[in-house]
Protein backbone atom coordinates (compact mmCIF):
# COMPACT_ATOMS: atom_id res chain seq x y z
CA UNK A 1 0.00 0.00 0.00
CA UNK A 2 2.78 2.60 1.00
CA UNK A 3 4.73 1.59 -2.05
CA UNK A 4 1.68 1.93 -3.93
CA UNK A 5 1.23 5.56 -2.69
CA UNK A 6 4.92 6.67 -3.51
CA UNK A 7 5.43 5.20 -6.72
CA UNK A 8 2.00 7.11 -7.63
CA UNK A 9 3.25 10.20 -6.10
CA UNK A 10 6.69 9.63 -8.10
CA UNK A 11 5.01 9.67 -11.38
CA UNK A 12 2.95 12.59 -10.50
CA UNK A 13 6.28 14.40 -9.58
CA UNK A 14 7.64 13.40 -12.82
CA UNK A 15 4.38 14.69 -14.85
CA UNK A 16 4.51 17.99 -13.09
CA UNK A 17 8.45 18.04 -14.01
CA UNK A 18 7.92 17.23 -17.81
CA UNK A 19 4.70 19.74 -18.07
CA UNK A 20 6.85 22.54 -16.75
CA UNK A 21 9.62 21.55 -18.67
CA UNK A 22 7.29 21.86 -21.99
CA UNK A 23 5.37 25.21 -20.55
CA UNK A 24 9.17 26.99 -19.10
CA UNK A 25 10.29 26.35 -22.61
CA UNK A 26 13.65 24.84 -20.84
CA UNK A 27 15.32 22.32 -24.04
CA UNK A 28 16.95 24.32 -26.22
CA UNK A 29 15.89 23.47 -29.83
CA UNK A 30 18.65 25.55 -31.03
CA UNK A 31 20.76 22.99 -33.35
CA UNK A 32 23.31 25.05 -32.66
CA UNK A 33 23.23 23.39 -29.20
CA UNK A 34 23.63 19.86 -29.16
CA UNK A 35 21.71 17.31 -27.03
CA UNK A 36 23.15 16.37 -23.70
CA UNK A 37 24.95 12.90 -23.38
CA UNK A 38 22.00 11.51 -21.77
CA UNK A 39 19.36 12.65 -24.18
CA UNK A 40 21.64 11.95 -27.42
CA UNK A 41 22.17 8.72 -26.50
CA UNK A 42 18.20 7.83 -25.71
CA UNK A 43 17.06 8.96 -29.19
CA UNK A 44 20.08 7.46 -31.04
CA UNK A 45 19.28 4.11 -29.02
CA UNK A 46 15.55 4.95 -29.59
CA UNK A 47 16.05 5.38 -33.41
CA UNK A 48 18.36 1.98 -33.76
CA UNK A 49 16.29 -0.09 -32.12
CA UNK A 50 12.95 1.00 -34.21
CA UNK A 51 14.72 0.73 -37.10
CA UNK A 52 16.47 -2.78 -36.06
CA UNK A 53 12.75 -4.09 -35.44
CA UNK A 54 11.13 -2.82 -38.68
CA UNK A 55 14.04 -3.60 -40.67
CA UNK A 56 13.73 -7.40 -40.09
CA UNK A 57 11.66 -8.77 -42.63
CA UNK A 58 13.02 -6.86 -45.65
CA UNK A 59 14.37 -9.50 -48.11
CA UNK A 60 17.42 -8.40 -49.11
CA UNK A 61 18.60 -9.39 -53.36
CA UNK A 62 21.97 -9.91 -54.45
CA UNK A 63 23.65 -6.90 -54.18
CA UNK A 64 27.05 -7.71 -55.60
CA UNK A 65 26.43 -6.71 -59.40
CA UNK A 66 29.00 -4.39 -60.62
CA UNK A 67 26.85 -2.74 -62.32
CA UNK A 68 24.45 -2.17 -59.80
CA UNK A 69 27.09 -0.34 -57.70
CA UNK A 70 27.82 2.09 -60.03
CA UNK A 71 24.36 3.25 -60.92
CA UNK A 72 23.82 3.39 -56.63
CA UNK A 73 27.58 5.66 -56.76
CA UNK A 74 25.77 7.77 -59.68
CA UNK A 75 22.69 7.98 -57.47
CA UNK A 76 24.38 8.81 -54.41
CA UNK A 77 26.30 11.49 -56.04
CA UNK A 78 22.77 13.05 -57.15
CA UNK A 79 21.25 12.31 -53.88
CA UNK A 80 23.41 12.07 -50.86
CA UNK A 81 26.91 13.55 -51.56
CA UNK A 82 24.96 17.05 -50.32
CA UNK A 83 24.02 15.43 -46.93
CA UNK A 84 26.36 13.08 -46.14
CA UNK A 85 29.59 13.89 -48.03
CA UNK A 86 31.59 10.96 -49.76
CA UNK A 87 35.00 9.48 -49.28
CA UNK A 88 37.16 12.43 -49.46
CA UNK A 89 34.09 14.93 -50.24
CA UNK A 90 32.94 17.46 -47.30
CA UNK A 91 29.21 17.65 -47.34
CA UNK A 92 27.70 20.92 -48.00
CA UNK A 93 27.96 23.84 -45.84
CA UNK A 94 24.24 23.86 -44.68
CA UNK A 95 24.81 20.06 -44.39
CA UNK A 96 27.45 20.70 -41.18
CA UNK A 97 24.44 23.26 -39.44
CA UNK A 98 22.16 20.06 -39.58
CA UNK A 99 21.56 18.32 -35.83
CA UNK A 100 21.66 15.40 -35.70
CA UNK A 101 24.54 16.25 -38.47
CA UNK A 102 24.03 13.65 -41.46
CA UNK A 103 25.68 10.49 -40.77
CA UNK A 104 29.27 9.53 -42.42
CA UNK A 105 27.79 6.59 -44.71
CA UNK A 106 31.36 5.13 -45.25
CA UNK A 107 30.74 4.24 -41.31
CA UNK A 108 27.21 4.02 -40.96
CA UNK A 109 27.62 0.98 -43.68
CA UNK A 110 29.80 -0.92 -41.61
CA UNK A 111 27.31 -0.86 -38.65
CA UNK A 112 23.78 -1.43 -40.39
CA UNK A 113 22.81 -4.26 -42.57
CA UNK A 114 21.30 -4.09 -45.89
CA UNK A 115 17.98 -4.21 -45.02
CA UNK A 116 18.57 -1.13 -42.58
CA UNK A 117 20.09 0.76 -44.89
CA UNK A 118 17.26 0.31 -47.01
CA UNK A 119 14.94 0.53 -44.69
CA UNK A 120 16.27 4.11 -43.27
CA UNK A 121 16.45 4.87 -47.08
CA UNK A 122 12.96 4.21 -48.04
CA UNK A 123 11.29 5.59 -45.20
CA UNK A 124 13.18 8.29 -43.81
CA UNK A 125 14.42 9.69 -40.45
CA UNK A 126 11.46 11.69 -38.51
CA UNK A 127 12.99 14.63 -36.69
CA UNK A 128 15.71 14.63 -38.64
CA UNK A 129 17.01 16.03 -41.85
CA UNK A 130 16.99 12.24 -43.39
CA UNK A 131 13.84 12.12 -46.08
CA UNK A 132 12.39 9.45 -47.44
CA UNK A 133 12.88 8.28 -50.98
CA UNK A 134 9.86 5.84 -51.44
CA UNK A 135 8.07 8.57 -53.30
CA UNK A 136 10.94 9.90 -54.86
CA UNK A 137 12.70 6.82 -56.30
CA UNK A 138 12.02 3.74 -57.44
CA UNK A 139 12.50 0.28 -55.74
CA UNK A 140 15.44 -0.77 -57.98
CA UNK A 141 17.68 2.61 -57.43
CA UNK A 142 16.54 2.28 -53.44
CA UNK A 143 18.85 -1.29 -54.29
CA UNK A 144 21.31 0.34 -56.04
CA UNK A 145 22.12 2.81 -53.40
CA UNK A 146 22.66 0.16 -51.08
CA UNK A 147 24.52 -1.81 -52.75
CA UNK A 148 26.45 1.06 -53.24
CA UNK A 149 26.72 1.78 -49.66
CA UNK A 150 27.75 -1.61 -49.23
CA UNK A 151 30.80 -0.90 -51.26
CA UNK A 152 31.68 2.71 -50.21
CA UNK A 153 33.61 1.58 -47.00
CA UNK A 154 36.25 -0.37 -49.38
CA UNK A 155 36.97 2.50 -51.61
CA UNK A 156 39.30 5.03 -51.77
CA UNK A 157 38.97 8.83 -51.98
CA UNK A 158 41.33 8.42 -54.48
CA UNK A 159 39.35 5.85 -56.08
CA UNK A 160 35.70 7.39 -55.58
CA UNK A 161 36.78 10.97 -57.62
CA UNK A 162 37.76 8.60 -60.28
CA UNK A 163 34.48 6.98 -61.08
CA UNK A 164 32.42 9.74 -60.22
CA UNK A 165 34.54 11.09 -62.66
CA UNK A 166 33.68 8.36 -65.02
CA UNK A 167 30.01 8.21 -64.39
CA UNK A 168 27.73 9.63 -66.75
CA UNK A 169 25.37 11.45 -65.00
CA UNK A 170 22.31 9.22 -64.43
CA UNK A 171 18.80 11.74 -66.07
CA UNK A 172 16.99 10.25 -62.85
CA UNK A 173 13.48 10.28 -64.22
CA UNK A 174 10.98 11.18 -61.82
CA UNK A 175 8.53 9.05 -63.26
CA UNK A 176 10.67 6.24 -63.17
CA UNK A 177 8.58 5.09 -60.14
CA UNK A 178 5.33 4.95 -61.83
CA UNK A 179 3.67 2.20 -62.91
CA UNK A 180 3.10 1.34 -66.27
CA UNK A 181 -0.50 0.28 -66.24
CA UNK A 182 -3.30 2.38 -65.17
CA UNK A 183 -5.10 1.53 -62.10
CA UNK A 184 -7.72 3.04 -60.25
CA UNK A 185 -5.81 4.95 -57.18
CA UNK A 186 -5.18 3.69 -53.78
CA UNK A 187 -6.94 6.24 -50.93
CA UNK A 188 -4.60 4.86 -48.36
CA UNK A 189 -1.89 4.98 -50.21
CA UNK A 190 -2.58 8.30 -51.62
CA UNK A 191 -2.92 9.92 -47.91
CA UNK A 192 1.14 8.62 -47.58
CA UNK A 193 1.85 10.52 -50.24
CA UNK A 194 -0.38 13.58 -48.89
CA UNK A 195 2.08 13.95 -46.20
CA UNK A 196 5.76 13.14 -48.74
CA UNK A 197 4.31 15.80 -51.25
CA UNK A 198 4.83 18.61 -48.16
CA UNK A 199 1.24 19.44 -49.28
CA UNK A 200 0.66 19.87 -45.21
CA UNK A 201 2.84 23.19 -45.37
CA UNK A 202 0.29 24.57 -47.31
CA UNK A 203 -3.19 23.43 -47.32
CA UNK A 204 -4.99 22.16 -44.03
CA UNK A 205 -5.68 18.68 -44.61
CA UNK A 206 -8.30 16.96 -41.86
CA UNK A 207 -6.89 13.84 -39.97
CA UNK A 208 -3.06 14.78 -41.05
CA UNK A 209 -0.84 15.94 -38.39
CA UNK A 210 1.17 19.18 -39.59
CA UNK A 211 1.86 22.99 -39.89
CA UNK A 212 -1.68 23.76 -40.53
CA UNK A 213 -0.95 26.55 -42.50
CA UNK A 214 -3.71 28.47 -44.83
CA UNK A 215 -1.44 29.35 -48.03
CA UNK A 216 -3.96 27.96 -49.88
CA UNK A 217 -7.02 26.30 -49.28
CA UNK A 218 -8.76 23.65 -46.57
CA UNK A 219 -8.96 20.55 -48.37
CA UNK A 220 -11.70 19.27 -45.46
CA UNK A 221 -14.81 18.45 -47.69
CA UNK A 222 -12.83 17.94 -50.76
CA UNK A 223 -14.81 15.06 -52.17
CA UNK A 224 -18.11 17.47 -52.34
CA UNK A 225 -15.95 20.24 -53.69
CA UNK A 226 -17.34 21.53 -56.97
CA UNK A 227 -14.46 23.22 -58.64
CA UNK A 228 -10.61 22.46 -58.50
CA UNK A 229 -8.43 25.48 -58.13
CA UNK A 230 -12.04 27.58 -59.36
CA UNK A 231 -11.02 26.09 -63.10
CA UNK A 232 -11.74 22.20 -62.98
CA UNK A 233 -14.86 20.43 -62.41
CA UNK A 234 -13.65 18.06 -59.43
CA UNK A 235 -13.60 14.68 -60.69
CA UNK A 236 -10.58 12.43 -59.35
CA UNK A 237 -9.22 12.66 -62.99
CA UNK A 238 -8.91 16.70 -63.03
CA UNK A 239 -7.63 16.29 -59.68
CA UNK A 240 -5.04 14.07 -60.88
CA UNK A 241 -4.07 16.11 -63.83
CA UNK A 242 -4.12 19.21 -61.12
CA UNK A 243 -2.03 17.62 -58.55
CA UNK A 244 0.39 17.41 -61.42
CA UNK A 245 0.67 19.95 -63.22
CA UNK A 246 -1.10 23.25 -61.49
CA UNK A 247 0.85 25.79 -63.67
CA UNK A 248 -0.61 24.14 -66.62
CA UNK A 249 -4.43 24.60 -65.22
CA UNK A 250 -3.36 27.71 -63.54
CA UNK A 251 -0.34 29.70 -64.63
CA UNK A 252 0.81 31.99 -61.90
CA UNK A 253 -0.74 29.86 -59.61
CA UNK A 254 1.05 29.78 -55.79
CA UNK A 255 1.01 25.75 -56.61
CA UNK A 256 3.89 24.48 -57.49
CA UNK A 257 4.45 21.75 -59.72
CA UNK A 258 6.05 19.16 -57.60
CA UNK A 259 7.14 16.40 -60.19
CA UNK A 260 4.27 14.13 -58.65
CA UNK A 261 3.94 10.63 -60.52
CA UNK A 262 0.87 10.17 -62.43
CA UNK A 263 0.84 7.20 -59.97
CA UNK A 264 1.07 9.44 -57.24
CA UNK A 265 -1.43 11.75 -58.31
CA UNK A 266 -3.85 9.04 -59.04
CA UNK A 267 -3.49 8.08 -55.45
CA UNK A 268 -3.72 11.65 -54.06
CA UNK A 269 -7.10 12.00 -55.67
CA UNK A 270 -8.39 9.29 -54.81
CA UNK A 271 -7.98 9.74 -50.89
CA UNK A 272 -8.73 13.55 -51.32
CA UNK A 273 -12.30 12.85 -53.20
CA UNK A 274 -13.12 10.34 -49.84
CA UNK A 275 -12.72 13.71 -47.75
CA UNK A 276 -16.52 14.56 -47.18
CA UNK B 1 -14.10 66.73 -55.46
CA UNK B 2 -16.22 63.42 -55.53
CA UNK B 3 -17.28 62.62 -59.19
CA UNK B 4 -20.65 62.04 -59.71
CA UNK B 5 -20.55 58.39 -60.45
CA UNK B 6 -19.04 57.70 -57.23
CA UNK B 7 -21.53 59.96 -55.29
CA UNK B 8 -24.17 57.75 -56.81
CA UNK B 9 -22.44 54.67 -55.82
CA UNK B 10 -22.07 55.94 -52.26
CA UNK B 11 -26.01 56.83 -51.94
CA UNK B 12 -26.93 53.55 -53.74
CA UNK B 13 -24.84 51.34 -51.07
CA UNK B 14 -26.51 54.03 -48.13
CA UNK B 15 -29.39 53.15 -49.48
CA UNK B 16 -28.95 49.45 -49.55
CA UNK B 17 -27.03 49.33 -46.17
CA UNK B 18 -30.11 51.18 -44.77
CA UNK B 19 -33.07 48.51 -46.27
CA UNK B 20 -30.38 46.21 -45.22
CA UNK B 21 -29.83 46.34 -41.95
CA UNK B 22 -31.36 48.58 -39.18
CA UNK B 23 -28.33 49.10 -36.88
CA UNK B 24 -25.11 49.94 -38.11
CA UNK B 25 -22.61 52.78 -37.77
CA UNK B 26 -23.36 54.86 -40.51
CA UNK B 27 -21.90 53.68 -43.70
CA UNK B 28 -21.12 55.50 -47.08
CA UNK B 29 -17.90 56.97 -48.07
CA UNK B 30 -15.70 55.98 -45.10
CA UNK B 31 -12.87 54.03 -46.70
CA UNK B 32 -12.78 51.57 -43.77
CA UNK B 33 -15.10 48.48 -44.65
CA UNK B 34 -18.54 48.06 -42.46
CA UNK B 35 -17.49 44.20 -41.77
CA UNK B 36 -21.19 43.80 -40.23
CA UNK B 37 -22.67 45.19 -43.25
CA UNK B 38 -20.42 43.36 -45.46
CA UNK B 39 -21.72 40.08 -43.69
CA UNK B 40 -25.35 40.55 -44.62
CA UNK B 41 -23.81 41.32 -48.22
CA UNK B 42 -22.38 38.02 -48.21
CA UNK B 43 -25.88 36.67 -48.07
CA UNK B 44 -27.35 39.37 -50.06
CA UNK B 45 -25.08 38.40 -53.09
CA UNK B 46 -25.84 34.52 -52.75
CA UNK B 47 -22.05 34.03 -51.95
CA UNK B 48 -23.40 31.42 -49.63
CA UNK B 49 -24.74 29.19 -52.40
CA UNK B 50 -21.04 28.43 -53.38
CA UNK B 51 -19.09 28.95 -50.02
CA UNK B 52 -18.93 28.07 -46.45
CA UNK B 53 -18.62 31.11 -44.51
CA UNK B 54 -18.77 30.97 -40.49
CA UNK B 55 -21.01 33.51 -39.23
CA UNK B 56 -22.88 33.99 -42.57
CA UNK B 57 -26.82 32.78 -43.26
CA UNK B 58 -26.94 29.07 -44.93
CA UNK B 59 -23.41 29.59 -46.05
CA UNK B 60 -22.91 25.90 -46.77
CA UNK B 61 -22.16 25.64 -50.28
CA UNK B 62 -19.43 23.36 -51.53
CA UNK B 63 -19.27 24.74 -54.72
CA UNK B 64 -15.87 27.03 -54.10
CA UNK B 65 -13.76 26.41 -51.10
CA UNK B 66 -14.70 27.28 -47.61
CA UNK B 67 -13.88 30.98 -46.63
CA UNK B 68 -14.25 30.11 -42.51
CA UNK B 69 -10.68 31.77 -42.27
CA UNK B 70 -10.45 33.19 -45.45
CA UNK B 71 -8.85 35.89 -43.17
CA UNK B 72 -5.53 34.04 -42.24
CA UNK B 73 -4.90 32.47 -46.47
CA UNK B 74 -1.85 33.67 -47.91
CA UNK B 75 -3.55 33.77 -51.07
CA UNK B 76 -6.82 34.66 -53.15
CA UNK B 77 -7.72 32.20 -55.89
CA UNK B 78 -4.25 30.91 -55.32
CA UNK B 79 -2.28 33.41 -56.93
CA UNK B 80 -3.09 37.09 -55.60
CA UNK B 81 -1.43 37.93 -51.93
CA UNK B 82 -4.53 38.49 -49.52
CA UNK B 83 -5.15 41.44 -48.33
CA UNK B 84 -8.92 43.45 -47.50
CA UNK B 85 -8.26 45.76 -50.39
CA UNK B 86 -7.53 43.04 -52.51
CA UNK B 87 -10.28 40.87 -51.82
CA UNK B 88 -12.05 43.92 -52.60
CA UNK B 89 -11.24 43.60 -56.18
CA UNK B 90 -11.28 39.64 -56.43
CA UNK B 91 -14.97 40.24 -54.99
CA UNK B 92 -15.77 43.11 -57.96
CA UNK B 93 -13.90 41.43 -60.57
CA UNK B 94 -12.44 37.56 -60.26
CA UNK B 95 -13.08 37.00 -64.22
CA UNK B 96 -10.52 39.70 -64.83
CA UNK B 97 -8.01 38.14 -62.54
CA UNK B 98 -8.48 34.21 -63.29
CA UNK B 99 -9.90 33.99 -66.50
CA UNK B 100 -12.51 31.13 -66.70
CA UNK B 101 -12.94 30.95 -62.99
CA UNK B 102 -16.29 29.54 -61.83
CA UNK B 103 -16.59 32.30 -59.81
CA UNK B 104 -18.51 34.97 -61.60
CA UNK B 105 -18.60 38.54 -61.86
CA UNK B 106 -21.20 39.72 -59.41
CA UNK B 107 -21.85 43.75 -60.40
CA UNK B 108 -20.56 44.15 -56.85
CA UNK B 109 -20.37 48.01 -55.99
CA UNK B 110 -16.96 49.58 -54.36
CA UNK B 111 -18.55 50.03 -51.05
CA UNK B 112 -20.21 46.32 -50.98
CA UNK B 113 -16.98 45.10 -51.84
CA UNK B 114 -15.26 46.88 -49.27
CA UNK B 115 -17.97 45.89 -46.43
CA UNK B 116 -17.82 41.89 -47.76
CA UNK B 117 -13.98 42.06 -47.61
CA UNK B 118 -13.92 43.53 -44.25
CA UNK B 119 -16.04 40.74 -42.69
CA UNK B 120 -13.55 38.52 -44.57
CA UNK B 121 -10.09 40.00 -43.64
CA UNK B 122 -11.36 39.17 -40.10
CA UNK B 123 -12.39 35.83 -40.33
CA UNK B 124 -9.20 33.56 -38.85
Amino acid sequence: MKTARTALLLVLIAALAAGACVGLGVYNVAATDQHTEAVYWLLKASMRQSVRVRARDVRVPDLTDAAQIDRGRALYQAHCVRCHGAPGVAPESFALGLRPVPSNLAHSAREWSAAELYWTIKFGLKMTAMPAWEYRLPEAELWAIVAYLQRMPEESPQQYAMQVRDVQRFAVASNAADSPSVRPGDAARGRKAIQQYACTTCHRIPGETGVRASVGPPLDGMGRRGFIAGLLPNTPENMARWLQSPQEVHPGSAMPNLGVTARDARDMAAYLHTLE
Amino acid sequence: MPNMTQVIKAALSTAAALTLTACGPEHGSSREGNAARGRELLDRYGCNACHRISGVRDAVGTVGPPLDDIGSHVYIAGTIPNSAPNLARWIQTPQAYKPGTAMPNLNVTDADARDMAAYLAGLR
